[in-house]
């Protein structure tokens, strides 16, 4: 079981922004893409989800071997693709918990979750993420602070339970105690049936999530890959040591 | 000692202004034209009906709309005639009223005639003068000093036969203290041909009195023409809250104003509208400030779907003197295909200095962004769409307070849109 990604290329109206990318990412493991800005990150993410803004102009993207590169977001999301997004749309006059009922119920049409249970699962996953029981009758994001917002994205994660997750800069503006919430609430749902990809400028996150794999995307290329060490080399050194490398090596 | 021909005097006056005014057309900035080209009004006639014993009796969109709910009063008026009244027993001990307006001139002349269309008039054009000179049967609400009366009182005008012409006038009176709830609906079943709605809707809430207004318009699917003036006057230190939800008519023209008229008082107007297939509407609301120290907020929102067409101008108006009004006033629309055209232009007059009073105003579509976002949550393109229209709607509905009123609005809302859903798939996907 696994999300593959095999020679990717993706163009937005103006430039191609993704040259190539391969990068497997299978149940049960988590995997850390991290970068510098505008090396074509969240461009993956996005892509990965179907957005429409974003061309893939050759290579595949299979969900345990099959071709999802062609399908539409909601599909992908069905068939157990998520990402949390760096920037969540606001969605006025909708309910986080009306808007969450919406989403698991998506998975299973023809048996919606009792009212019961959707509000014991939801409880549950509230109590992991420590939100405010009051949180759930505001309308999506609006607003929300930076911190509520990706709080918000963990907890349709936990909701949703897919079996692959894309984080897209989940760290970036957090605090300090919201980012050991949302690590904590991450690493309680990591396990055999989760494959996560975490999207990172910085470490930071990775201190608290580590992952089994890195990843450097540089310029819509992957120019190196290795273990966590991997990330603490960065850590110390920066993004200007591979740029040197792959500079020179090119 | 009011004149015995007081009402005669009036209906004649009103009889010269309409058979000299001809068939307006309103036009706008050079490309918006409501017209009565197609009008057949010759066609049209008011008809008279005999008075039932219960509202299964009636068109079962009057029940459908009501839902069981326990009122203080309700009157419901079938084409030219009164056919139901009914008053609960502690509404009346109150010295609540609900009965036609007829009947209201027959047993409270004095009461009637001081406030008989006092701020309506037979000069605002052909339509004001048709329903000023041939309203039968009528609306009277009255709610006496210092009660609070807990349930809704209901008026309801139905047209269910095409050939239909209602004339219509309302009268209603919260006097001091007093809290209450009006509503007024405007129903017709689905028909074939064409009908004429043409209203005269007079509110006075007065001094420190606390109202709520409502009004749900669904003409179905008939060539009804609405051609209505509503319009509200608040008393110092009063509050009205009114809710119009326009919801189908296939040409409507309503002029719907708040008047603060004294200091103190407030308003607040939270209207929507939805248009579909090829219905025409336009709405002009006016928030008059005649006194100083007043306040007001008016918000709209609409949708349109089809080849309807949907214009809403709102002013805000500030007389000489009326310093320290404070007033907003915002409108939004939104685009649910390529066919439907719609206009929001807010404006000002403002007289007076030390107010502030600003408005603002949109037109859009449905946000390709929040479409994605929720369909990465595994919803289908068209269930987000419709999320997003009901979630862009709740702002208002929820300023109803109203269980079943709500209940009914977000009904019709989701029913035309599911109507329109292949229309709306098709465009979204286009774009």
């Amino acid at each position: 079981m696994s999300l593959e990604i095999q020679n990717l290329h993706v163009r937005t109206e103006d430039r191609e922004i993704l040259h190539g990318v391969d990068l497997v990412v299978r149940k049960g493991e988590t995997h850390a893409l991290m970068g510098p800005n505008g090396s074509g990150k969240s461009t993956l993410a996005n892509t990965i989800m179907g957005n429409p803004n974003y061309e893939v102009t050759e290579g595949k993207i299979l969900l345990n071997g099959e071709d999802i590169t062609e399908a539409d977001p909601d599909e992908r999301a069905r068939a157990g693709v998520f990402m949390a997004f760096q920037y969540p749309a606001t969605i006025p006059g909708v309910s986080v918990a009306n808007f969450l009922r919406m989403a698991v119920n998506a998975k299973r049409p023809d048996d919606p979750i009792k009212v019961k249970e959707f509000g014991q699962l939801l409880r549950q996953n509230m109590d992991l993420l420590r939100i405010d029981p009051q949180f759930t009758s505001r309308y999506l994001n609006e607003g929300f602070s930076g911190g509520e917002k990706k709080r918000a994205e963990i907890l349709q994660l936990a909701m949703l339970k897919p079996e692959f997750a894309v984080l897209d800069e989940t760290d970036s503006g957090l605090d300090i105690d919201a980012l050991k919430i949302v690590a904590d609430g991450v690493n309680a749902l990591r396990g055999p049936e989760m494959g996560g990809l975490i999207i990172t400028h910085y470490t930071r996150i990775l201190n608290y999530v580590r992952p089994d794999f890195v990843h450097i995307m540089i310029d819509g290329r992957i120019v190196r890959e290795g273990g966590p060490e991997l990330a603490d080399h960065l850590e110390e050194q920066g993004y200007d040591w591979i740029r040197e490398e792959v500079g020179a090596g090119a | 000692m009011p004149s015995p021909t007081f009402l005669e005097e009036r209906r004649k006056a009103a009889l010269e202004v309409f058979e000299r005014e001809p068939l307006p057309t309103w036009r706008r900035s050079g490309f918006w034209t409501t017209s009565l080209r197609k009008l057949r009004l010759d066609e049209l006639e008011p008809r008279r009906y005999d008075p039932v014993s219960s509202l299964d009796e009636l068109n079962p969109v009057v029940s459908e709309a009501l839902r069981d709910e326990e009122l203080a009063g309700l009157i419901v008026q079938r084409g030219a005639s009164t056919v139901y009244t009914q008053l609960d027993p502690a509404a009346a001990e109150q010295g609540v009223m609900v009965m036609s307006l007829e009947q209201a001139f027959e047993e409270h002349p004095d009461l009637v005639e001081r406030w008989y269309m006092k701020r309506l008039s037979e000069n605002e054009g052909k339509f004001p003068a048709a329903s000023a000179a041939f309203w039968t049967g009528g609306a009277f609400v009255y709610v006496p000093r210092d009660v609070v009366v807990d349930k809704p009182i209901q008026v309801v005008w139905l047209i269910d036969e095409a050939g239909t012409a209602q004339y219509a006038h309302t009268l209603g009176i919260v006097e001091d203290g007093s809290k209450a709830y009006i509503r007024e609906y405007n129903l017709a079943p689905d028909f074939e041909g064409q009908a004429l709605h043409a209203g005269g809707f007079e509110l006075y809430c007065r001094p420190s009195s606390n109202v709520k207004l409502a009004h749900l318009q669904d003409w179905g699917s008939g060539e009804v023409h609405d051609i209505s003036t509503k319009r509200v006057e608040i008393a110092a230190d009063a509050h009205c809250g009114w809710v119009p939800a326009v919801l189908g008519g296939h040409l409507t023209k309503q002029t719907l104003d708040i008047v603060t008229h004294e200091r103190g008082s407030d308003m607040r107007q939270n209207g929507l509208y939805f248009t579909e297939g090829n219905e025409h509407l336009d709405i002009f609301t006016t928030d008059l400030h005649e006194a100083g120290d007043t306040t007001g907020d008016t918000v709209w929102k609409g949708a349109l779907t089809g080849e309807s067409r949907a214009s809403y101008e709102g002013l805000i108006e500030i007389v000489f003197g009326a310093q320290n009004s404070h007033t907003y006033l915002q409108t939004h629309s939104m685009l649910l295909s390529p066919k439907a055209k719609a206009d929001s232009i807010p404006s000002l007059i403002v007289k007076t200095d030390n107010v502030s009073a600003s408005h603002g105003g949109t037109v859009g579509e449905v946000d390709e962004e929040q479409v994605f976002y929720m369909m990465t949550r595994g919803l289908h393109r068209l269930e987000a769409v419709r999320i997003l229209v009901e979630g862009y709607f709740e702002e208002v509905i929820q300023k109803l307070e109203d269980d079943r009123l709500e209940e009914v609005v977000r009904e019709r809302i989701a029913g035309k849109l599911t109507e329109a859903a292949e229309q709306v798939e098709d465009y979204i996907a286009q774009r």
